[in-house]
């Protein structure tokens, strides 16, 4: 079946894409959607899918050996999302990835994945530049978390990701940038004032 | 009733809740929410930390029951049959009824609270209960039993206990949003 959803989607991302190689792309992607609060991979699991937020907003999150959370990363559209190096590698996660929202995805094994990657080199090229705009953002992450004081932390979420206040549950935010949450709800009433 | 009916409405009912709380609520300054909208009335923070009271009280005593039950290997039912009792609690706890009540001491809310962490909280608790009632659809809503609060010889089924405790919390979330429009709009206060 045509997936006019899948096609959509990638088109968006990338415009360029050759109808074959994005009638193959999109026929390995199926709908999923999920509850607030699910967990879709669980740590020690081998990620199964690769997936694109259509809707609603996810998080990884580790879980330290005090029990303590530490949220790693959020996810909302456009955007791929699921635990990327376990899914790539195929070995087990060292986290958890949940939805925060409820949310809607398209997503792909990786069989398939790795089956379309073969037959179509240009597919390697564009996810091997969706992997170094991660890598950038993962290590600019980096600089934030070890350079930035807390204040300046929040500030630079609050550009970036502002719609995020209206989304989720604050102490998820708070969590993201290393506060607490009592430390956040003040940053909070001073920028609005 | 279908159990299946019953949890779906239940779970629309607190997602709408929450989402009302993260949507506005905590995007809102804490003071807001400590305003009281008359003399006397309980504030937005009042009612919700009525509501956590509420939620110390039941989310553990129903989480400790699903997992006993299913332990014990509960299966779901298809029906669920209220209690005559369960009905009757249900009914008073509706938003739409005309019973006024008394709230019992001990869940009787402080006058000063920390609107930001009561918030905080209340979140929390309802992230809770969708799990619970999501955990809720492997067991039998008619045989597993929960003490209520004000009477622990009293021990009504889960079905029961979950549908008076989200009848109360709309309730109360009503209230709450009565005492915030109050406080933006002081000349429509009309809470009598």
């Amino acid at each position: 079946m045509l997936n006019t959803n899948a096609r959509d989607y990638l088109l968006s991302i990338w415009p360029m894409l050759p109808g074959e190689v994005l009638e193959d792309l999109a026929a390995i992607f199926q709908e999923f959607s999920a509850k607030r609060k699910t967990v879709l991979t669980a740590e020690g699991e081998v990620e199964k899918y690769l997936y694109l937020v259509q809707d609603g907003v996810q998080r990884a999150y580790a879980i330290g050996s005090d029990g303590r959370e530490a949220t790693l990363v959020f996810t909302y559209a456009p955007s791929f999302s699921g635990v990327a190096d376990s899914f790539l590698l195929q070995k087990p996660s060292r986290y958890w990835f949940e939805t925060l929202t409820p949310s809607k995805f398209l997503r792909a094994n990786f069989r398939d994945f790795d089956a379309v990657l073969l037959k179509h080199p240009l597919l390697e090229r564009l996810i091997r530049l969706a992997l170094s705009q991660t890598l950038e953002g993962v290590l600019v992450r980096q600089i934030e978390l070890q350079s930035f004081t807390a204040e300046q932390r929040f500030r630079t979420l609050m550009t970036r990701s502002p719609h995020l206040l209206q989304l989720v549950p604050h102490k998820y935010i708070a969590n993201y940038l290393g506060m607490d949450p009592t430390n956040f709800s003040k940053l909070l009433g001073q920028i609005k004032i | 009733m279908q159990a299946k009916t019953l949890l779906d409405t239940l779970y629309q009912q607190t997602e709408a809740i929450l989402d009302k709380a993260v949507h506005e609520w905590q995007n809102m300054p804490p003071q807001k929410l400590n305003v009281e909208p008359a003399p006397g009335r309980w504030s937005a923070a009042q009612c919700l930390a009525h509501l956590n009271a509420y939620g110390n009280y039941y989310l553990p005593a129903i989480e400790k029951a699903i997992q006993e039950a299913q332990q014990a290997g509960s299966t779901p039912a298809t029906e669920f049959r209220s209690s005559w009792l369960g009905a009757y609690f249900t009914k008073l706890m509706q938003p739409d009824s005309k019973t006024k009540m008394k709230s019992p001491a001990n869940a009787i809310p402080p006058t000063f609270l920390n609107p930001a962490e009561t918030l905080a909280q209340f979140i929390d608790q309802q992230e809770r209960m969708l799990k619970l009632i999501e955990a809720a659809r492997t067991v039998n809503l008619n045989q597993v039993r929960i003490p209520i609060s004000i009477a622990q010889w009293i021990r009504l089924k889960l079905g029961d206990t979950f549908g008076f405790y989200t009848a109360h919390h709309r309730r109360h979330v009503l209230q709450a949003e009565r005492a915030l429009e109050a406080v933006s709009n002081p000349v429509m206060a009309v809470e009598k």
